[in-house]
């Protein structure tokens, strides 16, 4: 949204030629100045309101021994070296990490793949609307809730009635079937595909959005060289919707490391610990354990870790850019 | 769009104003119709039991009592869901919001922190006043009353209306099918077992990822405990999990998986499934408490299925029921005591029997339901004998789900021994919070 403000400073921008002919607000500049804090209170209080006080409450009560009513008993420290000293943490954040190859290098590596299949192939072949009919419908698990996916994958992966148990019976590899959440061995990585499955439509959508951006020039060109779809895309595509590619690792990454439904709803951690996820010990220890400073030392230590990332990524992404630009 | 600039920034700084107060607005209007407007005429109660459930029905009945012998009053229900009150209740009950009685959770983990807490009523001048020690059962007391948070002693803080308790229901078609005798030693139990597994069907319905299958490691430790070893894990804080009744039942629900007695693929399955399995006639025997009673009367159609108490065995998991509870900023204490008495009484307390749960106070000569009566028969040998062992994730918050790992690692074939000392570390670490 362009505010008049943001014309009044770049009134030359060739994007906005009326500015100019009509002349009056840049003399006006100085004092409308003076009005732009306003634009920012809302945000601001919403910021303190939802992320800033939370947040410094959540520190607060980490440094404390609380049930979550009654009196806070100070321990500074000591949720935090407790926190380091748990296996089932750490085993928690390991699975963390697998979450994220599960829900944003796989999704964004196969959703570049696809993007490119669906774009340059299929749209060229069987027309735009097949693709665009495709793309909707590998994107559908995004806007289907997923407290009623986890259930019908609980179903699909049930060990005795399980729609995959009973395919693979019937398909004569019986000695395949597996109770796929039950096994420690199987189910961090059975969870794993449902996210795949989950997410694939995010980057998808937006690299074929970024597809479109491009060029078609350079692939003219490119293909008047000689370029095999394979080269083409190696040294055009993926230099060109590099942005997206960026965005779209961003902002999985961070939803692998909030991820919590999935757990939730196919396995609550189990068996054992072994889907154990920090998001949910954290839940475990703030709801269910009643150690709500245990479980907030969890939780800030999953926010810091979280904003290094970001961190790390938006660095990265402004350097890459401004060595292209 | 980017025209007149002070002007349009002025219509926006009053629209922003005007929507500011339209939503301030509104808040003090939602504020006022929240509260307010309770009159000493309505009584706002709170449960979470199903409406064709033995006590949903129940309460019904209690509540024409009520409003028949209080004219005048209304009781207000809000069906809550257990989930809804075990994460809110403290919150909930630390306001102005807060129902004048509701049902809550029994146990340290609940109703024994909101007490701790301040938030709920103690009813002990009431119990004298009305007699109600005089319907409970000592092990049923157990329960309803907390010192610092702790049951077991101290003022009574909640008044069930039922009990519970595991019990082994049974398939007696599929019995008499594959002739296998009702077992009543300890021995005969697991022969009856060895000899479905002989015919290849796995004996016990199990549940892993809830509590049924903890139910089971807690079974085979009663049956190598005395009274004294439940009241030091319950409320002692002084469990060994290495003593001999913890080290035979992990080792056993262990060797039961290896054996075939227990599916291995049951590690995933909920409650339901457990249920499922049964009622669907596959298994032949399930172990689970009295909630299952009433269900499988009426849902248990095409095979004759019957229940006898864990073999061998004077402890089995169970307790008085969920409980009654009156919070400290109720508006209407004397209408919730006078409520908790109407639930009491012998028609209330009859019709809980009949509709197959554990009534507290039900005359089993009353009891017309042949089912029923046997319910209560079992129940009065577990009382007469004090053989309520409780439950095994009360002894601190969040037990429950550190059992339900624990188990899921054993079924898995996880060395017995970590997976106990991993209790006893969690036993140690929910005590010292």
């Amino acid at each position: 949204m362009t505010v008049a403000g943001t014309a009044d400073t770049v009134p030359s921008n060739a994007a906005s030629p009326d500015t100019t002919r009509r002349g009056a607000p840049r003399r006006r500049g100085g004092r409308a100045g003076r009005g732009y804090p306003l634009y920012l209170v809302p945000g601001a209080v919403l910021f303190l309101a939802v992320i800033a006080v939370p947040f410094g409450m959540n520190v607060w009560i980490s440094l404390n021994r609380w049930q979550g009513i009654g009196p806070m008993t100070w321990v500074g420290l000591g949720n935090y070296r407790r926190l380091l000293a748990d296996s089932v943490f750490w085993s928690s954040f390991w699975h963390n990490v697998l979450l994220i190859v599960a829900m944003a290098v796989l999704p964004t590596a196969l959703g570049l793949v696809v993007a490119a299949a669906l774009f340059d192939y299929v749209g060229k072949r069987f027309g735009a609307r097949t693709a665009s009919v495709l793309r909707a419908c590998i994107y559908l698990p995004q806007v289907m809730p997923l407290a009623v996916m986890g259930v019908v994958w609980g179903w699909i992966l049930a060990p005795r009635e399980g729609v995959l148990n009973s395919v693979l019976r019937d398909l004569g590899l019986g000695s395949l079937a597996h109770d796929w959440l039950g096994d420690p061995k199987t189910a961090l990585y059975s969870i794993m595909g449902v996210l795949v499955w989950i997410q694939l439509g995010f980057p998808l959508v937006v690299f074929m959005a970024g597809l479109q951006r491009i060029d078609p020039a350079l692939y003219e060109a490119a293909e008047l060289d000689g370029a095999s779809w394979a080269r083409r895309f190696r040294h055009v595509t993926v230099p060109q919707i590099r942005p997206e590619f960026y965005v779209v690792l961003l902002m999985t990454t961070i939803a692998a490391l909030k991820a919590f439904a999935p757990i939730y709803v196919l396995t609550r951690g189990g068996p054992g610990y072994s889907t154990d996820i920090p998001s949910y010990f954290s839940y475990q220890n703030f709801f269910e354990k009643t150690q709500v400073g245990y479980g907030a030392a969890t939780a800030t230590v999953l926010a810091a870790i979280t904003l290094v990332i970001a961190a790390v990524f938006v660095t990265v992404q402004f350097r890459r850019q401004d060595e292209e630009g | 769009m980017l025209t007149t600039g002070r002007a349009r920034r002025s219509t926006r700084l009053a629209a922003a104003l005007a929507a500011g107060a339209i939503a301030a607005a509104t808040l003090t209007a939602c504020s006022s119709s929240g509260g307010g407007s309770s009159s000493s005429k309505v009584l706002k109660l709170w449960h979470y039991e199903a409406a064709d459930s033995a006590m949903g029905i129940a309460w019904n009945q209690a509540i024409k009592d009520f409003e028949g012998s209080h004219p005048g009053v209304t009781v207000k229900v809000e069906t809550k869901t257990f989930e809804q009150l075990q994460k809110t209740a403290p919150m909930v009950l630390n306001s102005r919001d807060a129902p004048d009685i509701l049902e809550y959770n029994k146990g340290n983990a609940t109703a024994g922190l909101l007490s701790k807490q301040g938030l709920l009523t103690d009813l002990t001048p009431q119990v004298a006043q009305y007699g109600w020690d005089k319907k409970l059962s000592a092990s049923i007391a157990v329960t309803s009353r907390y010192a610092n948070g702790i049951m077991g002693s101290g003022g009574w803080y909640g008044i069930p209306n039922y009990a519970e308790f595991a019990m082994v229901y049974y398939n007696a078609d599929l019995f008499e099918k594959y002739g296998v005798a009702v077992p009543k030693t300890f021995a005969e139990f697991t022969a009856a077992m060895d000899a479905f597994v002989k015919k290849g069907i796995t004996p016990l319905a199990n549940a892993g990822a809830e509590y049924p299958a903890q139910q089971y490691l807690y079974d085979l430790a009663l049956t190598k405990a005395a009274p004294a070893w439940v009241t030091a894990y319950q409320t002692g804080g002084k469990a060994d999990f290495h003593d001999a009744a913890w080290t035979y039942a992990a080792n056993t629900l262990a060797d039961w998986v290896k054996k075939g007695y227990i599916a291995k693929d049951s590690v995933s399955l909920k409650a339901t499934d457990m249920g499922n399995a049964f009622e669907s006639g596959k298994s032949p025997m399930m172990v689970s408490g009295s909630w299952w009673y009433g269900t499988f009367e009426s849902e248990i159609k095409n095979f004759r299925w019957d229940t006898f108490l864990w073999p061998g065995s004077g402890l089995v998991p169970g307790s008085g029921g969920n409980l009654w509870v009156v919070p400290s900023n109720s508006k209407n204490k004397q209408l919730a005591y006078d409520f908790i008495n109407t639930t009491l009484q012998k028609d209330v307390q009859d019709l809980i029997a009949n509709k197959g749960a554990v009534a507290v106070a039900a005359n089993p000569a009353d009891v017309t339901d042949p089912k029923a009566k046997e319910l209560v028969e079992h129940y009065n040998t577990l009382a007469a004998s004090g053989g309520l062992g409780f439950y095994p994730d009360w002894p601190t918050p969040g037990f429950y789900d550190t059992l339900t790992a624990a188990t899921q690692d054993l079924m898995n074939g996880k060395d017995p021994n970590s997976v106990l000392s991993s209790l006893q570390t969690a036993y140690r670490q929910g005590l010292t919070q």
